[in-house]
This record gives structure tokens, C-alpha cells and sequence, in this order.
């Protein structure tokens, strides 16, 4: 199918997509007028803008069989006034309940059903995969599926137009999201990614030549083991610099420049620790390793002091992504941290009492993160990984759609529903094109 | 072709025009290609059209409202939604929820289970062993949703232990975009996810039907059902023995084939019953209606609760597995050495409902003399409808 979803600026239609050029054409749409147009030309410019952007990669006729005059609809029910009332309140009187002071009995927001004209196109397993923020364009979310990378309850799914059911679970390969929804690398990042491979695949060669010599020297290093794994911790740290000033030198213009001083503060900090670790003690044989050993004896030490003040986490901390140091106490936590980062290296009691709560999550929070989201520019995306500009503006999940992130997996849990005052179904949309909209698919019912 | 005008007369004219707005759009990142472009447009003599400067006018628009604007959108703001809506947004009102579209005002952004909630309902579900339909009291969420968190939560440990890959960063990403509910600290009260108690529209419930009742009857929810469905109206004796809708629950729960039929054929239908039966919590109405009757024995009514729910969960456990070895017993699961496929096999049952009054029948199972296999017709759509899980 010949792709007709490009994002022309003269036309102005909203797509299914994170583009930059969608996002402006979203901001400046308006409604089509209204005045001095008939009927069926209302319908027409309706049905022809809100079809640009549900189900744009289907076929009219193949929508027409789909839609459904019939809405779904759900009423949240409070059990309290079901237990206080049989009902009989709501009939009194006239037949709608008694007047109170000139209200009726039961107040309800309107359920805005004409939004709801292109549910039967949620349920398309494409569109699912886009609501589910797996893909950065319904296009491209077909593509995922027709790719193969795509799974329904744990079986490959070829076909972008499967329906889902209820209570279907689908997964999209993690790496091909990450892309989707990843920054792009740059020239100097592909061009080190090639390097890279290329270097992996002589040394694969190598090693193809020469199998028996490799085996000897083995068996040398482990009986050395004491020597080798002391540098190996101080390996892993300046690795560990060499990644941040690799993030630095590399993706200058994609970098924010909050990003940019979040890391030029870890750096800061890992540097120090190389230079005063000069002969570090400390015996972990991987970064993993390490890790969970340094979390451990902070939280021990931790532990020990009794706790003077509980400074919890803010809820927007909780989950921060990259904020390894706070921009405006930049240089104090820093210090801190390089502190610990040494006393740690060094073997020595850690005087985490001097590191508050806050400081504490940071520092855990910033290894998590040079643990989970390395540099490697092998990968097809920008690392270390970072969402792609413009996102945030499109980032919501309906409610129909469970998603687990961390799998890239998502479960479609029901068809979607109205409900007063909201309906379910994601569309630009207002009421003065939905209903339209959906008058023109009614055809002779309406 | 129109009449060309001498172009070094022309350019002179147009010339301030030409390099005004390129200085004034200084804001923009392609300043230098812009000025180069009107200095190659004074050197060029042949012709009297301005030279498109490399972008039209609408591109140049857009990316002025990029940068200006529009920057915010770029990067998220960790903690916040980042929507279009924000440009509007003249005072910050707070409790108002997100929306992502300008023009839509019925669609909002809701929120989303944290991490931490999303491994306390597995915690209790899996590792404490509670049923689902207390569970979803608990947290405000809904009972569909507890079943997929689970299996999702149980997938991703599945993954972890098989060294798959994570899209962790991506997971870290997205609850930062998206607004979260988080787990209630211990001893707060737990904020609701979303509403749990959802009355499905019934179809029958579309049509307005002009029914006239006696002022002295009272009229109830119980009577609308049946109303709406077309059954007679109840006997005397009958109604009297319901004092409240929520009265049947426990009798259709016992036994669901209590639910009396209108119609005949094709077009039989159960008669609609009150919304105090078909709400996914019913339980919750006779809790009220308990606290409502005895408001000062809050411990005897909590404990009756319990064992209401630990009743209606037998009930229905034995009812499944009833229903599972039904099932079972009918069919048969053959699944040879070396094969990658499992058969099952099923008895094929030959009557008018299931082979067509002919026995000629598209949905019937099996192979027939003179019935061409599905497979084999024309325009037959083979794309899934339903994957086993």
C-alpha cells in the first residue's frame, strides 16, 4: 500500500503521528466552516478531516463494512445511592423525580457519543500499537507488524488489520520501540556504530583463527584473580567517564542542555573518585556487581544513623530518568557524591550520614542509570537512549490499553467506551466534526 | 508567456523588500543560508521572480512557531504532561485533567499505575493469594485491569529471568510524560485509580417507552427492567418479596438460570435485569444497605461483608470448575511425538442449529459431500479473528 499519510503543510490534515510537522498542523487546525455550507458539504469536509486521521491506512469501503451506528456506553454507578434509593425516587412524581428547588433529582454531564464514531478502528491491532506508545505513527506501527516483530498472545501476527478482543495481549519487540521512539543518531554516532561493528566482527575473525592459543592464558589470569579484579573496579569507573565524555563529545545538538549538565556533573564526579582512588580494594568482578555492593553498604551505613530528618523523594523525582545531579545545587551534591563514590572504592566506612535521603536516591538513581541505558552505538538509536523531540506532546494511554513498558507489552483490555463528560476513543476532534462525521456513516438512518 | 520584465530595474526595486524580512527573522537557525540565498539572487540577471529563499512560506511559519512556541514541546518536563492544551491554559487551574487536543474537550489524558502500584497488586493477587474482586475494592482498579496486570507482571519476570531485553530507559521515559496514580504511603488511604462500579448501556435501554403506572405504586428499577424488556409485569406476591433491587443479586448469583426469558425463537431474551445486579461490584450495594441498616456496628457489618464475599467466591469457583470439566470431558487433546501441533478434537453435533435445515450449513464443522471447504470460496477473508492464548 502506497503511503498517503504525508504531513503536507498546505493541506494541514492531523495524522496518526509524533511528527514535528503534525504537531503544528494539530496546533493550527480549525474546525471547517460552517456558514453558508449545505448540509452534505458539512458532512463531507467533516468525514474527509477526521478520516485523515482514524484509519487512515484503510480503505473506505472497508471502514463502511467496520462502523457500527451502535456506541458503547457505561454509566459509573456510586453503591451508595443504589442502596439509598430502589429506584422508585427516580420515577416519582411525573415519571423523572421530584423537583428540588427547581433541579431535577439526578444531575448528568452529557456522553459525548459522536466522539465515539471510530471505536470500531481502536480495536485494529495497529492503531493499538501506536495508542500503546510502541510506535511513533500508526504507519509505522504497520510496519512493526508486518516486519514480524509483533506477537498476539504470544504468537507472530502478520496482519496490521487483526482485530484484538478483549483480554488480547500483543508485545512489540523492545528494541524496534526504542527505536520508534529513541532520538536518531547522528552522522559521528553512525559512523562509530560502523567502526564498531566492523571492529567486533575482525575480532570475531580472530578469534575463529586462533581458538587453542586463546585457551591458555585463561587459566593464567585465575590464578591471578586478586590482582586483575582490583583493576577492575577502577576499569569500570573510568569506563564509565570515558561514557559520559563519549555522550559529551558526540550528539552535541541533540543533547538538552539541562542533559548536558546533568552528565558534565557525573563526570565531574567520577573523575574525582579516579584520582583519589589510587589504590582501590574494593573486589567486584562486574559493574552489576558493584552496584548492588555500593547500594548495599550505603544502605547498611544508612541503616546504622538513626534517621534525623525523612526527607522523602518528591513524586516527580520518583521515576527521573536522568537527573544524576541537581542543576541547582550542582557543584554541593557533586562533591558528595564523589565523597562517597571514593569512600566506597576505597573500602573504607562510608559516612553516608552526611548524605541526606535526596542525595542518597541520586546516587542510586544515576548508577541505575549508567547501568540500564549505556552508550552503544551499535544500536539503531541515539544512546544513551533518550525519547525522541516532540513526544511529550502526543504521550497518553487510554484507558482500554493496560501497558507494561518495561516488556513493551500491552494487553487490550475492552472496547472502548463513552462515559458522561469523556469518551474513550483519542480525537483531535470536536463536536462540531465528530457529528457530523458520524451523520455521514449513518447515510440513510439519519 | 507572459511579458518578461527587465529584471535589473525590477531586483533594484524589490531589493529592501528582498533582504527586509531575512534580517528581521534573525531568531532563526538558517540565517546564513538565508542571507546567501538573497545575495545569489542580486547576481542573477535573467530573471524577475523573488527566489523562494529555500523555504515556502508556510515551512517558514511553522518553524518560527517551532522555535518560538512551540519549543516547549521538545523536551518533556519529567513529572507533567507537556500537551498542546498548556498554550491555552490562561490560569493554572489544577485539578483539571490533562488534555491532549485543543479542540476535544471530552477526551482527557488519565492516568496510568505506577511501577510500585502496578507490583503491589501482583504482591497481593499472586503472593497473598486475595481474589481479584477484593483486590480491585482495595485499589480502585478495575477487575479486567488487575487480570492483565498480573500476567504482565508474571511476563516481565519471565523475561528477566531469560535475560531478555528491557526497554527500561523507554519505561522511566514514558511515566515521567504520563500522568501516574501512585501507591498511597503506608497508612494513607489509597486514591482510586478510576471508577470500578461501571454500568454497561444496555441496547434496550435506548428506546423511550411511555408506560403508565399508578401514583400509589411505587416504581423501581426492578419493574424498569422489565418494562424495557417487554415482560409482563410481576405478580403482587412476587414484587413484594423484593424490598431493594440488590435483593436478587444473591439469588442470581446462586443461580443465574433464575433469570426469567421473554420472547420465543430467534428473538428470546432474558429480561433485563436492575443495574444493582449487572455492576461488576454488587456486593458493594449490600455493604451500603448493611451500613445504612446498622450504622453503629461497623465490625459486624464488615465481618458479614467478608463472609458474603468468601460465599459468592465459592459459589462461582465451583461453577467454573463445573463449567471447566464439562468442557473438558467433551473434548479431546491429542498431541503426537515430534509434531509441533496440538489437535483437538471435538464431536461434531449434527442438528438444524449447527449444519442449516439442508445440512449444508457454512458453520458447520467438518467435511461434506458438496459443501466446498471455507478455505476454497471466493473473496473468504483468512486474517485471524481470534489467537488462543
Amino acid at each position: 500500500m502506497r503511503n498517503r499519510a504525508s504531513n503536507a503543510l498546505a493541506k494541514g490534515k492531523i495524522r496518526q503521528s509524533w511528527s514535528k510537522y503534525n504537531l503544528y498542523n494539530l496546533q493550527r487546525f480549525r474546525s471547517p466552516p460552517t456558514a453558508n455550507r449545505t448540509f452534505f458539504q458539512q458532512k463531507w469536509s467533516a468525514k474527509a478531516v477526521s478520516r485523515a486521521y482514524h484509519g487512515e491506512q484503510v480503505g473506505e469501503g472497508q471502514w463502511k463494512r467496520m462502523f457500527n451506528h451502535r456506541i458503547r456506553s457505561v454509566i459509573p454507578m456510586n453503591a451508595s445511592d443504589l442502596a439509598a434509593d430502589d429506584g422508585s425516587l427516580v420515577s416519582s412524581g411525573r415519571g423523572s423525580g421530584l423537583d428540588k428547588h427547581g433541579k431535577p433529582a439526578y444531575q448528568t454531564r452529557p456522553i459525548p457519543y459522536s466522539h465515539m464514531a471510530f471505536a470500531p478502528l481502536e480495536r485494529r491491532l495497529d492503531v493499538a500499537i501506536f495508542r500503546a506508545l510502541f510506535a511513533s505513527s500508526a504507519r509505522q506501527a504497520r510496519q512493526f507488524v508486518i516486519h514480524g516483530a509483533v506477537t498476539v498472545n504470544g504468537q507472530k501476527m502478520r496482519h496490521p488489520s487483526y482485530l484484538l478482543n478483549p483480554g488480547d495481549l500483543f508485545q512489540v519487540e523492545p528494541e524496534r520501540v526504542m527505536y520508534a521512539t529513541g532520538h536518531t543518531k547522528t552522522a559521528y554516532e553512525r559512523r562509530q556504530g560502523r567502526l564498531a561493528r566492523r571492529k567486533a566482527k575482525a575480532e570475531a575473525e580472530e578469534a575463529e583463527a586462533a581458538p587453542e592459543v586463546e585457551a591458555e592464558p585463561k587459566e593464567t589470569a585465575k590464578e591471578g584473580t586478586k590482582e586483575p579484579e582490583k583493576e577492575d573496579t577502577k576499569e569500570t569507573l573510568k569506563a564509565l567517564l570515558a561514557q559520559a565524555k563519549a555522550v559529551m563529545s558526540a550528539g552535541k545538538e541533540t543533547l538538552a542542555p539541562q542533559r548536558k549538565q546533568e552528565l558534565r556533573g557525573f563526570q565531574q564526579a567520577v573523575r574525582r573518585v579516579l584520582s583519589r582512588s589510587g589504590s582501590s580494594s574494593v573486589l567486584a568482578d562486574s559493574l552489576e556487581a558493584q552496584f548492588s555492593q555500593l547500594t548495599l553498604m550505603l544502605k547498611a551505613k544508612r541503616g546504622e544513623k538513626p534517621a534525623t530528618k525523612e526527607v522523602k523523594p518528591r513524586p516527580e523525582d520518583a521515576f527521573a530518568t536522568e537527573n544524576p545531579v541537581k542543576k541547582d545545587t550542582e557543584a554541593a551534591v557533586s562533591d558528595k557524591l564523589s565523597e562517597a563514590f571514593a569512600q566506597a572504592t576505597l573500602g573504607n566506612d562510608v559516612d553516608a550520614s552526611e548524605l541526606n535521603d535526596e542525595e542518597f536516591e541520586t546516587l542510586k538513581r544515576a548508577l541505575t542509570q549508567m547501568r540500564d541505558n549505556p552508550l552503544d552505538n551499535t544500536k539503531c538509536y541515539s544512546t544513551p537512549w533518550q525519547p525522541r523531540q516532540y513526544m511529550s506532546a502526543f504521550a497518553f494511554i487510554p484507558r482500554y490499553l493496560e501497558v507494561n513498558q518495561n516488556i513493551c507489552a500491552a494487553v487490550y483490555l475492552r472496547h472502548p467506551v463513552a462515559r458522561p463528560g469523556s469518551a474513550e476513543v483519542p480525537t483531535p476532534f470536536g463536536e462540531s466534526v465528530a457529528t457530523p462525521a458520524y451523520g455521514w456513516y449513518l447515510r440513510r438512518r439519519w | 508567456m507572459p511579458p518578461r520584465i527587465q529584471s535589473r530595474s525590477v531586483s533594484n526595486t524589490l531589493l529592501p523588500y528582498l533582504t527586509a524580512p531575512s534580517s528581521s527573522s534573525s531568531s532563526l537557525s538558517s540565517l546564513s543560508s538565508l542571507s546567501s540565498s538573497s545575495s545569489k539572487c542580486l547576481s542573477r540577471q535573467f530573471s524577475a521572480t523573488a527566489a523562494p529563499q529555500g523555504q515556502t512560506k508556510l515551512r517558514r511559519q511553522m518553524f518560527e512557531w517551532l522555535n518560538n512556541e512551540g519549543a516547549v514541546f521538545q523536551y518533556h518536563v519529567p513529572g507533567g504532561t507537556n500537551y498542546l492544551t498548556r498554550l491555552k491554559q490562561r490560569d493554572f487551574d489544577g485539578p483539571e485533567k490533562a488534555r491532549p487536543f485543543p479542540n476535544n474537550q471530552s477526551f482527557f489524558s488519565e492516568a496510568v499505575l505506577s511501577e510500585e502500584l502496578r507490583n503491589e497488586v501482583y504482591n497481593r493477587v499472586v503472593e497473598q493469594k486475595k481474589s481479584v474482586r477484593v483486590v480491585s475494592v482495595e485499589l480502585g482498579i478495575d477487575m479486567k485491569r488487575i487480570a492483565a496486570v498480573v500476567r504482565l507482571v508474571e511476563l516481565e519476570k519471565r523475561q528477566r529471568a531469560q535475560g531478555k531485553p528491557l526497554a527500561l530507559p523507554y519505561a522511566r521515559a514514558i511515566h515521567e510524560m504520563v500522568p501516574t496514580t501512585p501507591l498511597a504511603e503506608q497508612g494513607e488511604r489509597q486514591t482510586y485509580h478510576e471508577p470500578i462500579n461501571d454500568l454497561p448501556a444496555h441496547p434496550l435501554t435506548g428506546s423511550q417507552i411511555f408506560y403508565p403506572v399508578p401514583e400509589s405504586r411505587s416504581f423501581n428499577r426492578v419493574e424498569a427492567g422489565r418494562v424495557f424488556s417487554g415482560a409482563p409485569a410481576m405478580e403482587h406476591s412476587e414484587a413484594a418479596q423484593i424490598s431493594h433491587p440488590s435483593d436478587l443479586t444473591e439469588k442470581i448469583i446462586e443461580n443465574p438460570n433464575s433469570i426469567g426469558w421473554v420472547g420465543k425463537g430467534a428473538n428470546a431474551r432474558q429480561i433485563l435485569q436492575p443495574a444493582d445486579v449487572r455492576i461488576p461490584h454488587p456486593h458493594m450495594v449490600a455493604l451500603e444497605r448493611d451500613r445504612l441498616a446498622n450504622p453503629n456496628e461497623r465490625l459486624a457489618v464488615a465481618d458479614l461483608q467478608s463472609k458474603r464475599l468468601e460465599r459468592q467466591d465459592a459459589i462461582e469457583k465451583e461453577r467454573g470448575e463445573r463449567i471447566q470439566a464439562r468442557r473438558e470431558k467433551k473434548l479431546t487433546t491429542v498431541s503426537p511425538e515430534n509434531s509441533r501441533f496440538d489437535y483437538r478434537i471435538k464431536d461434531t453435533i449434527y442438528t438444524t442449529e449447527t449444519t442449516g435445515v439442508d445440512g449444508r450449513g457454512s458453520k458447520a464443522v467438518g467435511r461434506r459431500y458438496g459443501v466446498p471447504h471455507r478455505d476454497r470460496t471466493r473473496g473468504e477473508v483468512k486474517i485471524p479473528t481470534r489467537v488462543e492464548a
